[in-house]
C-alpha cells in the first residue's frame, strides 16, 4: 500500500515523539500551553517547560483539580495540553472532564500517558483497560489512538486543531514506524493499510503493527486480510467499516483494551446498525491486568501476531 | 475605593430584595434551590453593582473580571442579578421550571450572556477559576476573578487540591467568598462535615483571610475593594451569611436549601420579604 513506510526497522518512542511535536507546536502557536501533574519528565513536559517556562504549569499530584484548570485556561483561548498516567489522567478526574471540559466543549488536549499494558509490571492500578470505553460515552470528545510515530505528531497537532476535547493515548512502547514521514492523518478517517477478501482486521494502537504481521501470516495460510488503522476512536468512522464489511463479510477487531466499550464495541455498534457480518473481537475479557513484563503480557493476553492469527484462522474457517 | 454612603447602601437592599422577590416571582411554578440563592445574594448583588469591571452589553469582553458561582446551586441569585444588570430580558426568569428553560436549576454557560461557566456537580469552580487567573497573568491583564463557595460545597477535596494550587501559583488575582450559612441539604454543615475554622484552613494553605457578616453591605465592599489582602496571595473572605436571609419563617432552616413551595404561599413570601427590606432600609436611616 502507497500508505506504508517500506522501511519498518524504525522504532521509535512516543514520548520524544510528542515532546517534539509539542515544542514545535508551541513554537509557532503561542496559545499552547502544558498542565503537568508531576507527569512532565515522563510524559514528554520537559523539552516544552525548558523552551516555554512561563507557558509551563506544574500541579503537582492532583488531576481533578488539574482538569479544571486546564478548562478554566481554555476559557480564555488558551490551548491547554494535559497529561498524567491514562488511568489518572482520565478516571480520577472523569466528571471535571465530563463536566467542565466535553460540556462546554474546550480545547482542552488530554496525553493518556502509558495506555494499555504499558506499564505492565506496575500492576493493575498503573495498567488500564478501561480508559476508551468510559471516554467514547463523553459528548463532544475525540478519542485518537495513534500506532506510530508520525501519526503520534500528526494526533498532536490535530487535536490543537480540533476545536473541542480531544484525548490522544500514547503507549509507551517503541512504536515500529509504518507511515511514511510525510503521513496526514485525517481525524474521524480509518486507513486501510493492507488490502484483503477474506476478512476485515480493524485495530488501533499498538495493535496495528501486530495486525499486519498477523495478516502476513495469514497470507501464508491462503488468507487474504484486509488491515484497517482505526486510529480515531471516536468519531468512528462508518464507512470503512461498512465498506470493508460488504466485502470481506468478516470482521475482527484487535485492541490491547478491554474488549467491553473499547474499539471491538465502536465496531459492533456501526455493524449491528449497518452491515450485521460476523464478528470477533480480540483483546482482554473483563478483567484486571496480571502483572509481567510486557511482551509476556502480550503473549498471556493473546495479542502475538501469532496468536492474532490463529483466532482469525479459526474465525475464518468456522 | 471608599466606603459606602448611606445613600449607596440603600441602593444595594433595594436590589438585592428585588431580585429576592423576583426568585420568589419565579418560584411560583415549584421548587428551587431558595436558601443558598438568598444566603449569597447581598454579596453577589455588591460585586455587580460595584466590583466587577463588566459590560452586560459585551460578556464576552476579554478584560472583564470572572464571576464563577462555584455552587452552582445558588443560581437562582445570579440569574436575577444578571436580569438586573441587563445581560438579558427579565421575562427569562418567569420561564423558570418550564420545559427547556434557560433558566435551568444549575447555570449553563450556553444559555444565557454573563454565565461564565457551568457549575452544578460541587467542588468544580474554583480550579476552573485557577486556570482562568493563571491566563490573566500570562497574558498580563489585570482581571480578576471572584468565586463563591459553599461551606458545605467545601467538604470536596477539588476545593482544597485547587486552594493549595491557587496558593502555590501565587494567584493574588484571585478572590474566593466563602458563603458560610452552616447548612446543607441533610442538616447543619457542622454535623455532616464540620468545615469550622474555615479562616485556619485556607491561611494555613497559604491565602490571606478576612472574616465579615455577608449580609452587610458595607463589610462586604470594604472586603471585596480591598483585594489583594496582600501582594502574591490568594485572598478568601469568609462571609457569615443566614441560609434563606430575609424570608424569615425560612431563615437558618436547612429545609429550605430546596423548597418545594406551594404557589399559594408565594405572595405571602414575598410580603414578607417587602417587609424585611423596608425594616433594613429604615435602619440605614
Amino acid at each position: 500500500m502507497d500508505n506504508l513506510n517500506k522501511n519498518n526497522d524504525i522504532y521509535e518512542d512516543p514520548r520524544k515523539i510528542i515532546a517534539s511535536a509539542l515544542v514545535e507546536l508551541g513554537g509557532s502557536d503561542k496559545r499552547i500551553t502544558f498542565i503537568s501533574c508531576d507527569s512532565s519528565k515522563g510524559a514528554s513536559g520537559d523539552p516544552f517547560r525548558q523552551k516555554f517556562p512561563d507557558r509551563h504549569f506544574e500541579f503537582g499530584i492532583a488531576e481533578q483539580s488539574s482538569m479544571g484548570t486546564a478548562a478554566g485556561m481554555a476559557t480564555t483561548g488558551k490551548i491547554p495540553f494535559i497529561t498524567a498516567y491514562t488511568p489518572f489522567i482520565t478516571m480520577r478526574c472523569f466528571e471535571q472532564i465530563r463536566d467542565d471540559v466535553c460540556k462546554t466543549n474546550l480545547n482542552v488536549n488530554i496525553i493518556g500517558n502509558n495506555c494499555g499494558l504499558s506499564v505492565s509490571t506496575l500492576g493493575p492500578t498503573h495498567t488500564v483497560l478501561e480508559d476508551a470505553a468510559i471516554l467514547r460515552a463523553l459528548p463532544n470528545m475525540t478519542i485518537i489512538s495513534p500506532a506510530d510515530g508520525p501519526e503520534y505528531r500528526e494526533a498532536i497537532f490535530a487535536a490543537a486543531r480540533i476545536d473541542g476535547p480531544v484525548c490522544i493515548r500514547a503507549h509507551r512502547q517503541k512504536a515500529k514506524r509504518l507511515n511514511k514521514e510525510n503521513y496526514k492523518i485525517n481525524v474521524g478517517r480509518g486507513v486501510i493499510l493492507k488490502r484483503g477478501k477474506d476478512v476485515t482486521i480493524i485495530s488501533n494502537s499498538t495493535m496495528v503493527s501486530k495486525s499486519l504481521e498477523a495478516a502476513e501470516i495469514l497470507e501464508s495460510l491462503g488468507i487474504n486480510a484486509e488491515v484497517i488503522n482505526m486510529h480515531t476512536l471516536k468519531p468512528i468512522d462508518r464507512d470503512i467499516i461498512v465498506e470493508s464489511s460488504e466485502k470481506t463479510k468478516r470482521v475482527v477487531t484487535v485492541e490491547e483494551h478491554s474488549t467491553i466499550g473499547g474499539l471491538g464495541s465502536s465496531v459492533a455498534d456501526v455493524l449491528i446498525k449497518n452491515n450485521p457480518v460476523k464478528l470477533e473481537m480480540i483483546g482482554i475479557d473483563d478483567t484486571f491486568a496480571i502483572v509481567g513484563k510486557y511482551d509476556e503480557l502480550l503473549d498471556y493476553y493473546g495479542l502475538t501476531p501469532e496468536k492474532i492469527s490463529k483466532r482469525i484462522k479459526n474465525f475464518v474457517n468456522n | 475605593m471608599g466606603k459606602l454612603n448611606n445613600k449607596e447602601i440603600k441602593e444595594l437592599i433595594e436590589k438585592s430584595y428585588n431580585c429576592r422577590v423576583n426568585i420568589l416571582k419565579m418560584m411560583k411554578k415549584g421548587e428551587g434551590h431558595i436558601g443558598g440563592a438568598f444566603s449569597a445574594l447581598d454579596i453577589m448583588t455588591v460585586l455587580y453593582n460595584k466590583i466587577l469591571q463588566h459590560d452586560p452589553g459585551r460578556p464576552k469582553w476579554d478584560d472583564r473580571d470572572r464571576f464563577i458561582l462555584s455552587a452552582g446551586h445558588k443560581c437562582l441569585a445570579l440569574y436575577a442579578v444578571l436580569a438586573d444588570q441587563g445581560y438579558f430580558n427579565q421575562d427569562i426568569l418567569w420561564t423558570y421550571n418550564t420545559l427547556n428553560t434557560k433558566v435551568q436549576m444549575h447555570p449553563d454557560e450556553k444559555m444565557l450572556p454573563g454565565i461564565e461557566f457551568p457549575t452544578g456537580s460541587l467542588g468544580h469552580g474554583l480550579p476552573v477559576a485557577n486556570g482562568i487567573a493563571l491566563s490573566a497573568r500570562l497574558d498580563r491583564k489585570d482581571y480578576k476573578v471572584f468565586v463563591i463557595l459553599g461551606d458545605g460545597e467545601s467538604a470536596e477535596g477539588s476545593i482544597w487540591e485547587a486552594a493549595m494550587s491557587a496558593a502555590h501559583h501565587k494567584l493574588d488575582n484571585l478572590v474566593v467568598i466563602v458563603d458560610r450559612n452552616g447548612l446543607q441539604v441533610n442538616g447543619r454543615t457542622k454535623d455532616i462535615m464540620d468545615s469550622s475554622a474555615f479562616e485556619d484552613k485556607f491561611a494555613s494553605f497559604g491565602w490571606e483571610v478576612r472574616t465579615i457578616n455577608g449580609h452587610n453591605f458595607s463589610e462586604i465592599y470594604q472586603a471585596l475593594s480591598d483585594v489583594p489582602f496582600k501582594e502574591k496571595k490568594p485572598s478568601c473572605i469568609i462571609a457569615d451569611t443566614i441560609k434563606c436571609k430575609g424570608l424569615t419563617f425560612a431563615e437558618n432552616k436547612f429545609e429550605f436549601h430546596h423548597w418545594h413551595c406551594e404557589p399559594d404561599k408565594i405572595d405571602d413570601a414575598i410580603d414578607i420579604v417587602e417587609a424585611v427590606k423596608r425594616k433594613e432600609l429604615a435602619q440605614v436611616g
